[in-house]
């Protein structure tokens, strides 16, 4: 390109007057080597441009970063516990799926009734002495109560003044 | 639209979001947030994406607001913004030592600009699309565009022209 036309070309480019092209053409012409030296500056101007047009992202864009994605292994948990609570409820709700059997979680009316009356009074029993055994042993401990009755009788003096009083009465 | 599609569709022009957002925030960072930040808003109203005329031109004039907005956010908190990457880290760094100084010069001069002639600036020298198109993206008017344009690099040339001399003298 020759000297005149180049300086044209740039004046037209400082005054943003020129076409895409032509300015290909001064990008083209600045970023090879033969530059006049008044024009050198210019150098770093379009070689800035062209170098810039290279910069890319150094980290890769991902675009699952939020677009709501579950991982799988989460809805195993999910449905482990639908099974876990369904399975329960349903040993409860269908009882006479095993007649024989009855139902496995349900207490209501069994409250342990032995049929066979010797056994009967013999669990009784058992009861009956676990609970008096209990109470015996409880009750050794109140025997510093009977401290109370000794010290009651020393207050007997206590009549005392009242005989006495009943006296000055009269 | 399916993911692979909407990627092949936005890789020919992500580089250059990312670009526009780096002449505005500086931030290498910052930058990629912001093309993620577009991207991903795309990608959600990927419905809507048959009715833009221009998915490029579109996506440039969100990553603008985008950026508009931060750096906005930033005048009000009283933040500069911050960054440690005016240095370039390519290879070639130890070869070309005086060039890249005075490469990174005219990348200050460029970063000392308002934020439109920037802009202007990096889609016309840089990524090099057409007035029209630009006044599309920044949604202004072409003679605005052309003027700013012509400011900016006036600015740019007259910079230039100050370290030339220093250089020299």
């Amino acid at each position: 390109m020759e000297l005149a036309k180049l300086e044209k070309l740039l004046d037209k480019y400082f005054e943003g007057e020129t076409t895409l092209s032509e300015e290909k053409e001064l990008k083209v012409y600045f970023t090879g080597e033969s530059v006049p030296s008044h024009l050198e500056r210019y150098k770093d101007l379009f070689q800035f441009f062209s170098e810039e047009s290279q910069v890319t992202a150094s980290s890769e864009i991902s675009l699952n970063a939020n677009t709501n994605k579950v991982p799988w292994y989460t809805w195993i948990g999910v449905a482990a516990s639908i099974a876990l609570i369904v399975g329960l409820f349903m040993t409860n709700i269908l009882p006479g799926s095993d007649p024989g059997k009855g139902p496995l979680l349900v207490m209501e009316g069994d409250l342990g009734t032995i049929e066979d009356p010797e056994l009967a009074l013999q669990k009784t029993k058992e009861a009956l002495d676990l609970v008096a055994s209990l109470m015996n042993e409880g009750k050794k401990d109140l025997v510093y109560l009977n401290e109370f009755d000794t010290a009651k009788k020393e207050l007997v003096y206590l009549n005392e003044f009242e005989t006495a009083k009943n006296k000055l009465i009269k | 639209m399916k993911e692979r599609a909407f990627i092949t569709l936005t890789n020919g022009f992500k580089d250059k979001l990312y670009r526009l957002a780096k002449r505005l925030l500086v931030s290498n960072e910052e930058a990629e947030d912001a093309t993620q930040e577009i991207l991903l808003k795309l990608w959600r109203n990927k419905t809507k994406m048959a009715e833009y005329k221009n998915v490029e031109a579109f996506a440039m004039t969100m990553t603008k607001n985008y950026c508009y907005d931060k750096l906005k956010a930033k005048e009000t908190g009283n933040l500069k913004i911050v960054h440690s990457n005016y240095k370039d880290e390519r290879p070639s760094l130890q070869r070309q030592v005086e060039a890249k100084d005075s490469l990174e010069w005219v990348g200050k001069i460029m970063d000392g600009l308002p934020e439109q002639q920037r802009m202007i600036i990096q889609l016309r020298d840089i990524e090099q699309y057409n007035n029209a198109e630009i006044a599309e993206m920044l949604e202004m008017n072409e003679t605005a565009v052309r003027v700013a344009l012509s400011r900016g690099r006036k600015t740019i040339r007259q910079e230039l022209l100050k370290k030339h001399n220093y250089g020299v003298g």
